[in-house]
């Protein structure tokens, strides 16, 4: 399996320096298909993904990626992933825990 | 269900009673998942926690690498550099399962690399290429693992919260409802059964 990178060039440029192959560039318009498409593809094991991006998402597909196993989605850059995660703990356990 | 909905007879009792039993031991059942899941929970939020904030870390120092090599080599230079790269880092993405949650469990093929593994030329690229392509190299190695436990607590968290609401459920809905019941059909039976007596010796006298 291989990892994919998805975002604006900027964004994505880095990557192709550490050997990943599979870089989607998006201005952001066609980032739902492009998505759509990933997910569709086996051989994804690890999608990359700017947090802003992943805030543009609709909700439905956001769930979809953070349910899913393969691909596993992580989100870099900006604040969103560490708050989502303490938003989740908060939920769950009832305090926040994320300190 | 409502009392009302209860038929008082000694079947339904019994029926009422074997649920009764079996709603308890899912109870107990649940509550141990609950801890066990939370037990879990707890050894790996510092982890994730540490590798967050690496992998933040990592995140805005390879982006101010990478944006050094542009401002001097100039970006021709650095994607040409980039599309040069070779060797895709390949990974085999297992499930495995924690007390019946199924988290992700990564593995890599080595992704840092020799400056002559890359695949462009050491003469024609300055060593802000190399720094940026190192600094990207350990991005990805860290993103590998931030998105194996991250994954595994969101995971984790959802179970929490899903087993949590069965064991509230059960403990405050469904037992006291079925027990409810089954003590108004006791008492219904009982009461039949008086009336039985009473008329039995009304009969008589």
């Amino acid at each position: 399996m291989e990892i994919a990178v998805v975002g604006k060039s900027e964004f994505t440029l880095g990557f192709r320096m550490a050997g990943v192959k599979k870089i989607l560039e998006t201005n952001g318009d066609d980032l739902v298909p492009i998505i759509r498409n990933i997910l569709k593809d086996k051989d994804v094991g690890v999608l990359v993904i700017h947090n802003d991006d992943m805030a543009g998402l609709p909700e439905k597909l956001r769930i979809t990626l953070d349910e899913l196993v393969t691909p596993t989605t992580i989100t870099i850059g900006g604040a969103g992933e560490s708050s989502n995660l303490r938003d989740k703990i908060k939920q769950a356990v009832g305090v926040d825990l994320w300190k | 269900m409502t009392v009302q909905d209860v038929k008082p007879t000694r079947s339904e009792l019994i029926e009422l009673k074997r649920k009764i039993k079996l709603s308890e031991s899912g109870h107990k059942l649940l509550k141990m998942k609950r801890d066990g899941l939370i037990l879990e929970f707890f050894e790996i939020l510092k982890k994730a926690k540490t590798v967050r904030a690496e992998l933040d870390e990592q995140f805005i120092s390879s982006m101010e690498k990478i944006n050094v090599a542009k401002s001097v080599e100039g970006i021709v230079t650095v994607k040409s550099t980039a599309f040069s790269f070779k060797d895709t880092p390949r990974l085999e993405v297992e499930s495995k399962n924690v007390m019946g949650v199924v988290v992700p469990k990564i593995e890599s093929s080595s992704i840092k690399k020799d400056i002559n593994e890359r695949g462009y030329g050491i003469i024609g690229t300055s060593s802000r290429i190399d720094e940026a392509a190192e600094a990207y190299e350990n991005l990805v190695d860290k993103i590998i693992l931030a998105a194996e436990i991250e994954t595994t607590i969101k995971k984790l968290l959802d179970d929490i919260e899903k087993t949590k609401r069965r064991v509230n459920a059960l403990e405050f809905k469904v037992i006291p409802e079925l027990s409810e019941a089954r003590d108004f059909i006791i008492l219904r039976l009982d009461e039949m059964e008086r009336e039985n007596t009473f008329r039995l010796k009304r009969i008589k006298a």
